[in-house]
């Protein structure tokens, strides 16, 4: 009968966010405003703002201020954790549309009892002194 | 482009398939499947196997660069062996071009999981997501699928009771496969996971190995079946571009396949699709353009609602269902198709033929 | 018929020892570097490989999926093909398949690293690279392997230390010339090598490649597409790959024999015969100084122990018989491992081109050889290349030079304070099952027996025993035990953690041989000696754990100690 052996991967990680993401977090922390950069050749608008265009290789520059506002993609309300375990509240995520992007924000839903895909929404953001250039400077999607 | 020489399969083995496989290392089990298959194509892998492919993910394993523990117990030691980081479909379609290139004319390829040693695959499937943009959030990977099949219901029409069909048909489809881990409905199947996905549209993980050995035509054997045709393609990985409508990958790999079996959908009459959530599997047959394919049709298997979901393994799991279906004589022209779950947006396809199609 | 294959253009970032940019930003600058220089757009490109090593540097899972955007790899055929750190010269070789076999006519290739990711030190990645059961719980790391196998090679041919420096220095004054370079030193000496810090005897400071970030790319294409795009392509004109056995215990670390058949490999297929003679540059894999030796003479441009005394003779300088590592190799460029390797294909490209500036060989080299090393000692990728008659380096081409390589470094102050950085544990966890020959194997430890197997038709005892006999394929025939005595078969003295803390007393990691098994042998560590009188082929025996202590495992053995009255070898 064989026995198991416990093991794992003893380290950690510190992930930069990256050239175009700092400009995004920056903008987020200080400003208060969403950075998203435009492919002219591809008219295609990532928010957050990317280095380069994933479709053609352009390179390019943050510079287009996309939302606060914009409508639910698709949403799903969450039952379970991590590890599979039951999460005490159910949790609610949707993928954003700001407006003036054409890509999707995943982010947490707040107070809001029926989410429906096509929804208008905005972003409420944390006070400015509460911000630290974090994806979560963003608490969340309220209805708009 | 070349389609010559034709790439046959000379022998398959697999070996697990269950929830867990506690008296065996992942060593023994792809033992045992590496000798069925070599026996069955009739081949000596120290002397007549020229090139050996292997899928696999270190995080799977927890162990970095798995790669170093493959060659022995496939009996690759001193051969041209490597990992293809990523479903065992993938390292089918590398087996297909290393013959292809003529620098081989037999070529053995594996996948496995020993998904029983991993004690939470939420953590795993978690390390997939953006570090910086989706991890903070702090929900889980299966979030994503949630967030999927919601939007691919709202797209195309389909409804939650159409993926519970689909759960529910799968498992009754793996009652007749021997193989299969999970033809009953868990416990608990209504119950939500990250809504609309419930527990019981959610394959279960099982441990187990496939290795198939792909052979030149001429070294093939009698009456073989054919890898047809093969392709394979990447969506944004990114959660905020990629395309949420629609398995854009699946298309794309399906219009490559497709091409370079000089097939149709309408050619196809057996497909192994992808299942990891019941969603998906209409949303690959919509892909692959094969949404009116007669049901009984596809995942005849069981598919991994109902086999059990073999991670890496899970294309090469789809791959073997056809070989068998094809040798049976059930189909003529089935497809292989596998994705690799959340928050993937890869695909592979593979058209397999038998009976000079 | 299988389709030629050339390289029509190459890109790099620079090599930096923490970069800013994402591994998604580090691959688009080394990518879109490339496909300029070839004078294409991505559009052009029809497919896509890439090579990275392992997830837990970067720590992102499925690595290759996260990196697909900047790969260029949107929309279209993509797969990460990953074996160590021989992936960097693995990846052309899986480009060239690809192409070959008419699944594609323009491939990007891609390789990456982040390395400075991984915290509290990116050597701490390879703590999981050893044994889940017969070799972490010792607590093995990087340096161990390295100095046991530069222990080995040195006893083996009566090595000269003050040779191998020399390959150090030659590198890093190279890389003075790299606009890339992490670590070139103009003035470097052979006694600077010497006197740099002894970490894991006989390896020092200097004879060890630094860890690094970045991304290297080129553009491969068919015959027919590569004619019209350039007058001057670089063929592929031989690959091969090799892997070893997983029980490097059980191998003599002399001789890198995997290196040799993938070379052989390639050799045959480019139709070199006299490899001497033939290969006018090499670019051999070269993390360690030690490292560029062992493996020119696995690709047979060096008899056994040769190597060393050609290095040091000038043999291998730029300007030499044979250059080796013109580019300045992982010494002096910097190891992002997998960029690290594709980085010498690129070396090559340039040098066939006559387009590596102040590291130009001279003459009008028409061959050259480039090769790669990763796993466990494990796996060698070797391709040749050549121009095959001669490039036209005066015609005009479509591409533009490479431009000056980027990368934003990022100092230690910089790194910990970066706006938007997010610190995460890898908290993932198994529970391996052992299996029936290492549960076995653990259950002997716990009653103080070392249990093996043996195959009776190749005459083996196995230790670590395995179901298998993986020289003749067949399952074993039966169990057996061994006493747990032997010799020293290689040893290093380490005065160093992986997360290079410093060690007093220094740890004693030694391959012991055991005198009852032919193939047997594992990894532990020397105590009850003082490290000045530990010898190669000293007798050794155990030492047992008390029995209550004991939990079956390879720790159940405290040590290996000297056995007086036991027969050295």
């Amino acid at each position: 009968m064989s026995r198991a052996i416990h093991g794992d991967l003893p380290v950690r990680f510190r992930y930069t966010p990256g050239v175009a993401n700092t400009s995004f977090f920056e903008a987020l922390r200080d400003r208060g405003v969403l950075l998203g950069s435009k492919c002219e050749a591809c008219s295609v608008t990532s928010v957050p703002a990317r280095m380069f265009c994933e479709r053609c290789f352009a390179e390019l520059s943050p510079g287009v201020e996309c939302g606060p506002g914009g409508s639910v993609e698709s949403f799903t309300i969450g039952h379970v954790g991590i590890d599979g375990e039951a999460l005490d509240e159910p949790v609610a995520v949707a993928l954003v549309r700001l407006d003036h992007a054409d890509s999707v924000l995943m982010h947490r839903l707040l107070g809001i009892e029926s989410p429906a895909v096509g929804m208008r929404v905005t972003a409420r953001l944390r006070p400015q002194a509460e911000r630290s250039a974090s994806i979560l400077d963003i608490e969340g999607f309220e209805r708009e | 482009m070349s389609v010559e020489p034709r790439v046959g399969i000379a022998g398959v083995g697999w070996s697990g398939f269950t929830p867990t496989t506690a008296n065996v290392s992942y060593k023994e089990l792809m033992f045992e499947a590496a000798r069925a298959a070599y026996l069955e194509a009739g081949v000596n892998p120290r002397t007549d196997v020229d090139s050996f492919v292997c899928a696999s993910e270190d995080f799977e394993e927890g162990t970095s660069i798995f790669d170093e523990y493959l060659p022995d117990q496939l009996g690759a030691v001193q051969r041209p062996v490597h990992t293809v980081a990523s479903d065992g479909l993938f390292a089918l379609a590398t087996g297909v071009m290393l013959i292809r290139s003529e620098i081989a004319s037999v070529v053995a390829v594996e996948a496995h999981s020993k998904a029983s040693n991993v004690v939470s695959h939420g953590r795993v499937a978690r390390f997939a997501l953006d570090p910086v943009l989706n991890r903070p959030l702090g929900v889980p990977a299966l979030a994503v699928a949630g967030l999927e099949m919601q939007r691919y219901l709202h797209a195309s029409g389909h409804t939650a009771v159409d993926c519970e069909d689909v759960a529910n048909r799968n498992r009754a489809h793996a009652a007749s496969n021997r193989r299969a881990s999970h033809a009953e409905a868990p416990a608990g199947a209504d119950d939500p996971l990250w809504e609309p996905l419930t527990v019981g549209q959610t394959a279960d993980s099982v441990d187990g190995c496939v290795v198939i050995v792909l052979a030149a035509e001429d070294r093939a054997g009698a009456d073989p079946v054919f890898v047809q045709g093969v392709g394979w393609n990447q969506d944004a990985p990114s959660l905020e571009s990629r395309d949420w409508d629609r398995a854009a990958a699946t298309a794309r790999a399906a219009e490559q396949a497709y091409a370079r079996a000089g097939v149709t959908p309408g050619d196809i009459d057996a497909a192994e699709v992808d299942d990891t959530y019941a969603y998906k599997q209409l949303q690959h047959l919509d892909a692959l353009g094969l949404p009116d394919l007669d049901p009984a049709r596809v995942n005849r298997s069981g598919g991994a609602l109902g086999e059990g979901y073999l991670h890496e393994g899970n294309g090469l799991a789809r791959a073997l269902a056809c070989i068998e279906q094809l040798r049976a004589g059930e189909a003529s022209t089935a497809v292989a198709q596998s994705w690799r779950g959340v928050p993937s947006s890869s695909a592979a396809v593979a058209v397999l033929t038998r009976g000079g199609a | 018929m299988a389709r030629r294959v050339a390289v029509i253009g190459a890109g790099m970032t620079k090599f930096v020892r923490r970069a800013q940019e994402t591994g998604k930003e580090l691959s688009w600058i080394a990518g879109r570097a490339a496909l300029d220089n070839a004078g294409i757009s991505l559009a052009d490109v029809d497919a896509v490989c890439a090579g990275t090593a392992p997830d837990a540097f970067d720590g992102v899972h499925r690595k290759g999926d996260y990196l697909a955007d900047g790969s260029g790899a949107w929309g279209k055929p993509y797969i990460r093909t990953f074996v160590g750190g021989g992936t960097g010269v693995f990846v052309p070789i899986q480009a060239w398949y690809t192409i070959a076999s008419g699944m594609a006519d323009v491939v990007l290739v891609l390789a990456e690293e982040k390395m400075s990711s991984c915290q509290p030190h990116p050597q701490g990645a390879f703590l999981t690279i050893f044994d889940n059961v017969i070799e972490r719980p010792l607590g093995p790391n990087l340096l161990w392997i390295f100095a046991l196998e530069m222990q080995r090679y040195m006893q083996a041919y009566g090595l000269d230390k003050r040779d191998i420096a020399t390959v150090a220095v030659k590198n890093k004054r190279n890389a003075a010339d790299h606009p890339s370079a992490l670590l070139g030193q103009a003035d470097i000496t052979v006694e600077d090598v010497l006197a740099s810090e002894v970490l894991a005897h006989p390896v020092q400071r200097l004879d060890v490649s630094p860890i690094s970030d970045g991304a290297v790319a080129l553009v491969m294409a068919s015959e027919e597409a590569a004619a019209k795009l350039t007058d001057s392509p670089v063929w592929v004109q031989g690959v091969g790959w090799n892997l070893d056995s997983t029980y490097w215990t059980n191998r003599d670390l002399a001789y890198p024999e995997y290196v040799e058949n993938a070379a052989r490999m390639a050799y045959d297929m480019a139709g070199v015969t006299e490899p001497r003679k033939q290969i006018h540059v090499a670019e051999p894999y070269d993390p360690f100084d030690y490292k560029e030796l062992h493996h020119l003479e696995g690709l047979q441009l060096f008899d056994k122990g040769k190597a060393p005394e050609a290095a040091a003779a000038g043999v291998t300088a730029r300007d030499g018989d044979l250059p080796v590592c013109p580019s300045g190799g992982l010494l002096g460029v910097g190891n992002p491992i997998a960029a690290a390797g594709l980085m010498k294909i690129a070396e090559l490209f340039w040098q066939l081109r006559g387009e590596a500036g102040a590291r130009q060989v001279p003459g009008t080299p028409e061959r050259g050889v480039a090769q790669a090393w990763g796993d466990l000692m494990q796996v060698g990728t070797v391709v040749v290349m050549g121009t095959d008659g001669g490039p036209s380096t005066t015609a005009t081409r479509q591409g533009t030079p490479p431009i000056g390589p980027r990368a934003t470094p990022l100092t230690d102050e910089a790194f910990r304070s970066a706006a938007g950085a997010v610190d995460e544990p890898l908290d993932l966890t198994y529970e391996w099952d052992t299996g029936e020959a290492m549960g076995a194997f653990l259950e002997g430890m716990r009653d103080g027996r070392v249990v093996a197997t043996t195959c009776a038709q190749c005459e083996r005892t196995l230790v670590p025993p395995r179901v298998f006999c993986e020289r003749c394929f067949r399952p074993t025939d039966g169990w057996t035990e061994v006493e747990a005595v032997g010799t020293v078969e290689t040893f290093s003295i380490c005065h160093v953690r992986w997360d290079m803390v410093a060690l007093d007393p220094p740890e004693i990691p030694a391959v012991i041989r055991l005198d009852g098994a032919s193939s047997g042998g594992f990894l532990h560590k020397l105590d009850e000696v003082a490290p000045d009188d530990v010898s190669i082929g000293m007798a050794v025996e155990a030492v047992w754990k008390p029995v209550e202590e004991r939990t079956g495992s390879i720790l159940d053995i405290a040590y290996f100690r000297p056995r007086h009255g036991g027969e050295d070898r």
